[in-house]
C-alpha cells in the first residue's frame, strides 16, 4: 500500500515537473533543456527512475520467482545493505568520472546482482521442498540463461571499452560480471545435480561429494579473480576498499570448501580401510534402519568398531563433522583395529552385534575349565535322557549330539539344568547348522559317527557351545543385578544404596563378558587363558539358575504397590541400556560413580533425560 | 529423490503423526516448507507448568540431522534451564552455549527427544547452569513467588485471564 502511494506521488510530481516545463517553453526540445538544466527537476526525475527500476524489480520478481519467503527476503536485504555501501565507496574511487550513466550501470549492476542472490536462495531451496513443480524449472532455467547471457555480454562490453578506451571504471565492471558469472556457473551445476538427485529413484550418496567439489573450485576462481582484481586496481588507482568485504567472505568460503573437501576425503579413506561393510546377516539381525536418516539400510552400509551400523554416505557426512559413532560416541579414529580381529576368525561374519548372549567370542576365559565346571556336572546326567532309545548307541549319542555345531548340542544343554526361554533365539545365529533330527535313535551308526566327529574344529565347536551357554549366563546375571539395584534404588529413594551398586560394579566387571581386549586376545591364541575370570564365573552361574525368571515379574510386583508406575520407564530404559552396551565389544564394566548418580537421580524419575544421560556414562569405555 | 534432510524430517513428521507422544505436538507451519516446525508442548504434570500449553518454533538448518535444529518459545516462559543438546533461545536466555551444543549433538536425537527432554527440564530445573540468572534466581531463594508467575505464564497461554 505504502509502495504504492509512493510510486503514485512520485508519478504526479513527474507529471507536474514535465507538464510545468512544457507549459513554460511549449515546445519539445526547449523543454527538455530546461529540465536538465534545473535542479529540481532533475531530482524528481531521478526518483522517478529509481521507482521505475523498483516496479521492474518487482515485475521481474514475480515472473521468476513468484512470491518470496521471508528468509529470502531477509537474505536480500541483508546483501543488498552491504552492496550499497560497497558502491558508495567505489564512487569515492571514480568520482572523475561519475555521471549519471555511471550510475545508472551499477544501479543495473546491484540490480542484477540481487537476482544472482535470489537465484542462489532458490536452488538451494530446491533440496528443501517436497514437491517442485514443472514451473519451477522453467522459472529456474530462464533467469540462469538470462543471467549468464546478461553477464557474459557486459564482460564483453567492458574488455572492449577497456581495450579501446584504457581502464576505466568499466574494469571494476567487468570484474563484477565475471565474479557474477562464476555465481551463475556454480549455480547452474548445483541445480543440474539436485534436478538429477531429484529425479533418480533412490537416493545419490555422491551428490554431496560433487556439491564440496564444486564449491572448491568455484571458491578457487572466485579467489583468484578477487586477488587479481586488487592487484590491478592497486596498479591503476588505488586500494579498492569496496572489494575487501566480498574477498574476505571469499577466502573465507573457500578456505572452509577446502578443509571440508580434506575432511571428507578422510572420512571416506577412513571408512574404506578401516571399516568392513555390514554383511545381509548382520542387517537383518540389527534393527536395519539407519539412525541418521532412518532410513532401511539394504546395501551400502558400513559396521563401526563399536558394531553399529550406518548408511556408508550418513556416516561420511557425520564424519565431516565429528570422529565419534553417532550413537555411542566412541571416537572411532582412537580404535581402528579392533573390528580387524572381529573380521578374522571364520564366523565372525555371522556374529551378531547387538545381542551379547549370541556373541560366541565374548567369553574370556580358559576353554577347558569349562568342563570343570559344575554346570558341565548338570549337563551329564541329562543327556542320557534326551536319548534313552538309542540303546545301541547310548555311549556315542551324548558327543554326537555336539559335534555338528552349537546347533544340536543346546537344547540338550540348556532345556533342563536352566530352564530359561532365552535358548530359541540362539539358532540362527550359530554355526552352519546341519540339523540332524531330534530323535538320535533314527540315526544310524554311520550317521552318528560322522557327526560325532574328533578333528579340532568338532571339539572348537563343543567349546564354542558351552561359552556361549555361559555367556548367556553372564550376561543374565549382570542384568538382574542392575535391576535389583533399580529396584532397591527407586523403592528407598531417600537413602540411595550404595551397597548393591558397588557390589554389582565388582561382579559385572568380572563377569561383564565383552571386554574387547580379553575375548580377542582369547581368539588369538586359544590355548593362553584368562585363569582370573573363569572360576568366578563359575562361581556366579549356579545362583542364575534360581534367580534368573522370576526375578523381573519381582521387580515389577516391587514397584507397582509403590505407585511409581512412571518408574518402570526408568526400569525399561536400564534394561534396553543395558542390553545394548553389553552387545558393545568396547565396553569393559561399570563406572561406580556413574552407577551411584544413577541411583540418585532415579529418584527424580520425571528428570527422563538426565537419567538417560546418567546410564549411558555407567559404562566404562 | 528429495534431500536427505527432508526425506529425515517427513519421516520424523510421519513418527509423530502416527505415534504421538504424550504432552507433544509438532509438525511443520507450512508443509511446502519442512524446516520451519511449530511445536506445542503441555507443562508437566505436578509442577508449576502444569496445565499450560507452550508453543515453540523449531528452524532446522539445512544439514539436519548432522547439525542441532534451534528451538524457541513463542510464548513467555520461564527458563531456568539450559538444554543440553539444543541451542535454546527464549527471553532473557544467552545464546552462548550454541557451540557446546553442537558439539554434543548427535544425530541419533530427533524432534520427538529434544521436545521430551524440554519437557523434562520444564519438570526438573537445571539449577546449575541456569540460562536465565534471574529466573534461577527466584527459583532458589523465593520459589513462591517463582510458582505464582508461572501460574500466570500457565494460564495466559490457556487465553485464561489472571
Amino acid at each position: 500500500m505504502r509502495s504504492l502511494s509512493i510510486s503514485l506521488l512520485s508519478l504526479t510530481l513527474t507529471s507536474i515537473v514535465i507538464a510545468n516545463a512544457y507549459y513554460q517553453k511549449k515546445q519539445f526540445y526547449p523543454s527538455v533543456v530546461y529540465i536538465t538544466k534545473s535542479n529540481p527537476s532533475m531530482a524528481v526525475i531521478y526518483i522517478q527512475a529509481f521507482i521505475c527500476v523498483w516496479i521492474s524489480g518487482k515485475i521481474m520478481r514475480k515472473i521468476f520467482f513468484g512470491q518470496l519467503r521471508t528468509t529470502e527476503f531477509e537474505h536480500l536485504m541483508e546483501r543488498s545493505w552491504y552492496a550499497i555501501t560497497e558502491t558508495c565507496l567505489a564512487f569515492t574511487v571514480f568520482r572523475d568520472d561519475f555521471n549519471p550513466k555511471f550510475v545508472a550501470l551499477f544501479t543495473l549492476l546491484l540490480f542484477l546482482k540481487s537476482f544472482h542472490w535470489l537465484a542462489e536462495d532458490r536452488v538451494d531451496y530446491m533440496e528443501r521442498s517436497p514437491v517442485i513443480s514443472w514451473l519451477f524449472h522453467i522459472r529456474v532455467l530462464s533467469l540462469l540463461l538470462l543471467l549468464g547471457s546478461m553477464d557474459l555480454h557486459f564482460i564483453q562490453h567492458a574488455y572492449q571499452s577497456t581495450i579501446t578506451k584504457g581502464a576505466s571504471v568499466q574494469l571494476v565492471f567487468g570484474f563484477e560480471y565475471a565474479i557474477l558469472l562464476t555465481v551463475v556457473i556454480n549455480i547452474a551445476i548445483k541445480y543440474a545435480l539436485h534436478s538429477v538427485d531429484l529425479n533418480s529413484e533412490t537416493p545419490w550418496d555422491n551428490k554431496a561429494v560433487f556439491l564440496l567439489y564444486t564449491e572448491l573450485v568455484m571458491g578457487l576462481i572466485k579467489v583468484i579473480f578477487y586477488v587479481a582484481f586488487v592487484a590491478i586496481m592497486v596498479r591503476i588507482y588505488t586500494l579498492p576498499l569496496f572489494a575487501f568485504r566480498p574477498m574476505y567472505y571469499t577466502i573465507r568460503n573457500f578456505k572452509k570448501a577446502f578443509i571440508d573437501v580434506i575432511l571428507s576425503r578422510r572420512a571416506i579413506h577412513n571408512m574404506n580401510t578401516l571399516y568392513p561393510d555390514a554383511t545381509p546377516e548382520e542387517l537383518l539381525a540389527a534393527d536395519n534402519v539407519c539412525i541418521i536418516c532412518r532410513e532401511e539400510m539394504t546395501t551400502g552400509s558400513k559396521k563401526l568398531p563399536c558394531n553399529h551400523i550406518f548408511h556408508t554416505a550418513c556416516l561420511r557426512s557425520w564424519f565431516q563433522r565429528q570422529q565419534t559413532c553417532p550413537t555411542c560416541r566412541l571416537n572411532i579414529l582412537r580404535t581402528p583395529t579392533t573390528n580387524n580381529n572381529n573380521a578374522r576368525p571364520a564366523q565372525a561374519p555371522r556374529v551378531q552385534p547387538q545381542n551379547p548372549f549370541m556373541n560366541p567370542f565374548v567369553f574370556g576365559g580358559n576353554p577347558f575349565q569349562v568342563f570343570n565346571q559344575p554346570n558341565l556336572g548338570n549337563m551329564q546326567p541329562q543327556q542320557p535322557a534326551q536319548a534313552p532309545q538309542g540303546d545301541q548307541n547310548n555311549q556315542q549319542a551324548p558327543a554326537a549330539s555336539a559335534a555338528p555345531g552349537a546347533a544340536t548340542t543346546q537344547p540338550q544343554v540348556n532345556i533342563p539344568p536352566f530352564p530359561f526361554p532365552l535358548n530359541f533365539p540362539f539358532l540362527p545365529f550359530m554355526p552352519p547348522p546341519p540339523i540332524p533330527p531330534q530323535d538320535l535313535a533314527t540315526l544310524t551308526p554311520e550317521e552318528l559317527q560322522r557327526m560325532e566327529g574328533n578333528e579340532r574344529e568338532n571339539v572348537e565347536a563343543r567349546i564354542q557351545c558351552l561359552r556361549n551357554i555361559q555367556v548367556l549366563l553372564d550376561a543374565a546375571v549382570v542384568m538382574m543385578q542392575q535391576y535389583n539395584t533399580t529396584v532397591a534404588a527407586s523403592t528407598q529413594p531417600p537413602q540411595p544404596n550404595i551397597q548393591p551398586s558397588t557390589s554389582q560394579t565388582n561382579k559385572s566387571t568380572t563377569t561383564t563378558p565383552s571386554s574387547s581386549s580379553s575375548h580377542n586376545s582369547v581368539i588369538d591364541s586359544p590355548g593362553s587363558s584368562n585363569q582370573s575370570d573363569s572360576p568366578k564365573v563359575a562361581k556366579v552361574a549356579p545362583t542364575t539358575t534360581t534367580t534368573l525368571n522370576p526375578i523381573p515379574e519381582n521387580a515389577r510386583a516391587l514397584i507397582l504397590p509403590n505407585q511409581v508406575l512412571q518408574k518402570s520407564w526408568l526400569l525399561n530404559r536400564v534394561n534396553v541400556q543395558l542390553t545394548k552396551r553389553l552387545g558393545n565389544a568396547g565396553c569393559k564394566g561399570f563406572n561406580i560413580k556413574a552407577t551411584k548418580k544413577l541411583i540418585n537421580s532415579s529418584n527424580a524419575l520425571t528428570d527422563k533425560d538426565n537419567a538417560h544421560m546418567h546410564i549411558s556414562d555407567i559404562f566404562v569405555k | 529423490m528429495a534431500g536427505s534432510a527432508l526425506r529425515r524430517l517427513m519421516a520424523e513428521y510421519k513418527q509423530l503423526t502416527l505415534n504421538p507422544p504424550e504432552g507433544i505436538i509438532a509438525g511443520p507451519i507450512n508443509e511446502e516448507n519442512f524446516f520451519e516446525w511449530e511445536a506445542l508442548i503441555t507443562g508437566p504434570e505436578g509442577t508449576c507448568f502444569e496445565g499450560g500449553v507452550f508453543p515453540a518454533k523449531l528452524i532446522f538448518p539445512p544439514d539436519y540431522p548432522l547439525s542441532p535444529p534451534k528451538m524457541q518459545f513463542t510464548c513467555e516462559i520461564l527458563c531456568r534451564w539450559q538444554s543440553v543438546y539444543i541451542y535454546f533461545t527464549c527471553s532473557g536466555d544467552d545464546p552462548m552455549g550454541y557451540e557446546s551444543s553442537a558439539e554434543r549433538w548427535s544425530p541419533v536425537q530427533s524432534v520427538e527427544k529434544i521436545l521430551l527432554s524440554v519437557i523434562s527440564m520444564l519438570a526438573e530445573p537445571n539449577d546449575e547452569s541456569g540460562a536465565n540468572v534471574d529466573a534461577a534466581k527466584m527459583w532458589r531463594e523465593s520459589r513462591e513467588e517463582f510458582n505464582k508467575i508461572a501460574e500466570k505464564i500457565v494460564r495466559r497461554t490457556l487465553g485464561i485471564p489472571t
